[in-house]
């Protein structure tokens, strides 16, 4: 609607060039956002609406292709063929995958590759693993070759000696344990409790009785339980009859506690 | 229309729309997909090769025996439960009770039986397979029935060329090798032709997902393999690729026989940690081979990772070996606890089948876990083996390797479980004999840190 009419001293300007008095800074506005912002309007040149159109073409500063030289990142090898590592040596960094982890070797988080066993560095081939990866690898003993023989049975270390180890037959018991001072279980349970036998550790590292054990609690106190017969359908109503007249009686006891609800006051009054 | 035809709702588009066939529906005896067998039966007959001989298994002339005194057995409430039929049973209840009461599993999918159960109720006879008033389906079995028609008749072609060549003289054929070349690749033809003629008959299909396929028979062989083959196998191969058993006890191993694992009730799936109370029995074997035929074979049990302190490495222990033990796609169960028993009872050592007896898995404290192997070795020849030659193989240093190349075996099956110091391991090796061990602890040997260089004055 109103377009139309301000697109018309914008075919003109070209031709009366600087003469046009241009009515508000707002109608300029418009104006450049419809003829392009490269309208040569010349007077409103120091306008602050102008502004430069950065192009994909042209770079404003710095140097024209990039930077070329930054510092060194110290890749490469680290360990050369047949040098004795140990386990975590690194033995070459490296940016993307140029070699790869051969035998008891690994890569790092950054592609580089580290011994896990201590041994002698090898560089080589493995045709039948990938026919175009070249591999590091670590051999056990300095006369090996790289890779073992394919079909033959892994060569590897145990990595561990032997000591001595004493089986526990019991685990402490609560008894045993030193108790801080206000902490004390209270005499009478004490007594009448079973020591606590077997103890399993429990959720947030304290020691607690093992489930089995609870389990067997009734057991221990000689509990008779009448023998469930499946099917029995008239005990099993009774149960649940009982379960469900108890449930009643608590919920009256819960309630008659309880004050009423104040909405409700006001509904009646 | 009887309310029970409506459980095909997606094949009422099918019902042929004549007054004959409505009529039909009304009034003529119905049996919807009733796996009982009918005139289908013949059509399973192989008719070129002998079908292998099937020795009857010993379960099931015990099974009614068994049967009868459960029955004196079961309590009064699982009489009321009343009659329970496994193809009708409906109810998960019923299921559950079915199993509980009698011992089967109830047959085919629990849609299935609800619809017999529903059209049993109606009172409603059952319409054969065959019979079943869709006229898509008619038409198909048509299609399908030709197709056998024609294989059959190549089937019969097939054996007679075969038949002939065979008569015929080397010198005709070309050589005795291209003679038996060509006998080779007709045979194979032959039994590919075989498997053509039934693999597309739905009853077929119904029956081998049923669990009523028999073994006997090449096409339900084919069906069990590549079921074995589309999973088990392949977690079976991954287990075996990823837990390095090819390299470290044999160079190679191509699997062709279904091996289930078990210790008791306790299914053991390939490469699972089992714990050391639990193996300490024998295990059991169910080997299900796809070749027809009997086989001998030979059970090994190997352990890949018994660790050598002195020497800073691993080696081998051999667990168990027995030998001579008959399989066959009918007979699947290798019941070791059973064979134990039975060799007991044999005078004959050489007639016994257990070389080296059961010992416990067992694993030191902080050792890494030990593998233990499972193999079924084919013998050569289905030629028993001597077992008292076998007995005296050593079990420590045992190189699985070697054991099959001098007694000429073939690995067909394979299975492992895994073992590790675990809370009832003590205990385990002290009824095991093995007391001096428990007190043993592996440890991690502590690295020597590499030395430094000396820090020089420009390094400073």
């Amino acid at each position: 609607m109103l377009l139309p009419r301000i697109f018309a001293p914008v075919r003109a300007s070209p031709h009366t060039s600087s003469i046009i008095s241009i009515p508000t800074t707002h109608v300029l506005a418009v104006l450049r956002t419809a003829n392009g912002a490269s309208t040569p309007v010349s007077g409103s040149a120091s306008t602050p609406f102008l502004s430069f159109t950065r192009h994909a073409s042209h770079q404003a500063q710095g140097r024209a292709n990039g930077a070329k030289d930054g510092p060194g990142k110290r890749l490469g090898a680290k360990k050369s063929g047949g040098e004795y590592v140990i386990p975590g040596n690194i033995i070459f960094r490296q940016r993307g995958t140029a070699w790869f982890p051969g035998e008891n070797c690994k890569f790092g988080r950054d592609h580089c590759v580290f011994a896990t066993e201590s041994g002698y560095v090898r560089y080589y081939r493995d045709p039948f693993r990938h026919p175009k990866r070249q591999y590091i690898g670590v051999a056990l003993k300095k006369e090996d070759t790289l890779p073992y023989p394919r079909n033959a049975a892994r060569r590897r270390r145990l990595n561990m000696v032997t000591a001595e180890y004493e089986p526990q037959p019991e685990p402490p018991t609560i008894e045993e344990q030193v108790v801080a001072g206000d902490l004390q279980i209270a005499e009478g349970m004490a007594k009448d409790a079973k020591p606590v036998q077997n103890l399993v550790m429990g959720k947030g590292y304290a020691y607690r009785e093992a489930n089995w054990d609870i389990g067997r609690a009734a057991e221990r106190a000689n509990v008779q339980v009448k023998e469930f017969v499946p099917g029995d359908r008239w005990a099993a109503w009774r149960k649940s009859q009982a379960r469900r007249e108890a449930n009643i009686e608590k919920k009256k006891l819960r309630n008659a506690g309880k004050k009423t609800k104040p909405a409700k006051a006001r509904k009646r009054g | 229309m009887a309310p029970s035809v409506r459980q095909f709702g997606a094949c009422l588009r099918c019902v042929r729309q004549s007054a004959g066939a409505n009529a039909s529906l009304s009034g003529a005896p119905r049996r919807f997909l009733s796996s009982t067998p009918v005139t289908r039966e013949e059509m399973q007959s192989q008719p070129s090769t002998p079908p292998p001989p099937s020795p009857p298994p010993a379960a099931t002339p015990a099974a009614p025996a068994e049967a009868e005194t459960a029955a004196k057995e079961t309590p009064e409430y699982m009489q009321k439960w009343g009659n329970l039929d496994p193809e009708q049973v409906e109810w998960k209840r019923d299921e559950r009770r079915l199993v509980r009461r009698e011992g089967i599993q109830p047959v085919g999918s629990r849609r299935r039986r609800a619809v017999l159960h529903r059209s049993a109720l109606n009172g409603a006879e059952q319409v054969p397979f065959e019979q079943l008033p869709y006229q898509c389906f008619q038409e198909a079995r048509k299609v399908l029935l030709e197709d056998r028609q024609e294989k059959m008749k190549e089937i019969e072609t097939m054996t007679l060329r075969i038949n002939n060549l065979q008569a015929q003289g080397p010198a005709v054929s070309g050589s005795i090798l291209a003679k038996e070349a060509r006998l080779r690749s007709m045979r194979n033809h032959l039994n590919e032709l075989i498997l053509l003629a039934d693999i597309n008959d739905p009853m077929v299909k119904k029956r081998f997902e049923d669990g009523e396929g028999d073994m006997n028979k090449p096409i339900y062989r084919y069906l069990a393999d590549q079921k074995w083959r589309k999973y088990k196998r392949l977690i079976l191969e991954q287990r075996i690729t990823q837990l390095n058993i090819v390299p470290d006890l044999l160079p190679a191993l191509n699997p062709i026989a279904d091996v289930d694992l078990g210790f008791g009730r306790k299914n053991v799936s390939p490469g699972e940690f089992v714990d050391s109370a639990i193996s300490e029995k024998m295990p059991r074997l169910t080997v299900q081979t796809f070749q027809p035929g009997e086989k001998l074979v030979t059970v090994v049990v190997v352990d890949a990772d018994v660790p050598v302190p002195e020497k800073d490495s691993f080696t081998y222990r051999c667990h168990f070996i027995a030998s001579n033990i008959l399989i066959s796609p009918m007979q699947t169960s290798i019941p070791l606890q059973r064979i134990e028993q039975e060799d007991r009872k044999t005078k004959d050592t050489a007639a016994r089948k257990i070389a080296l007896p059961w010992t416990v898995p067992w694993a030191h404290k902080g050792a890494p876990y030990h593998r233990l192997a499972v193999f079924v070795l084919d013998q050569n020849e289905a030629k028993a083996l001597n077992v008292v030659d076998i007995r005296k193989t050593k079990r420590d240093d045992f190189i699985l390797r070697s054991f099959i190349d001098k007694h000429k075996l073939n690995p067909i099956g394979f299975s492992l479980f895994r073992t590790q110091w675990d809370d009832s391991m003590a205990g385990v090796m002290e009824r095991a004999g093995l007391k001096d061990e428990i007190k043993v602890e592996f440890k991690r040997k502590r690295i020597e840190p590499l030395p430094h260089k000396r820090r020089t004055e420009r390094m400073r």
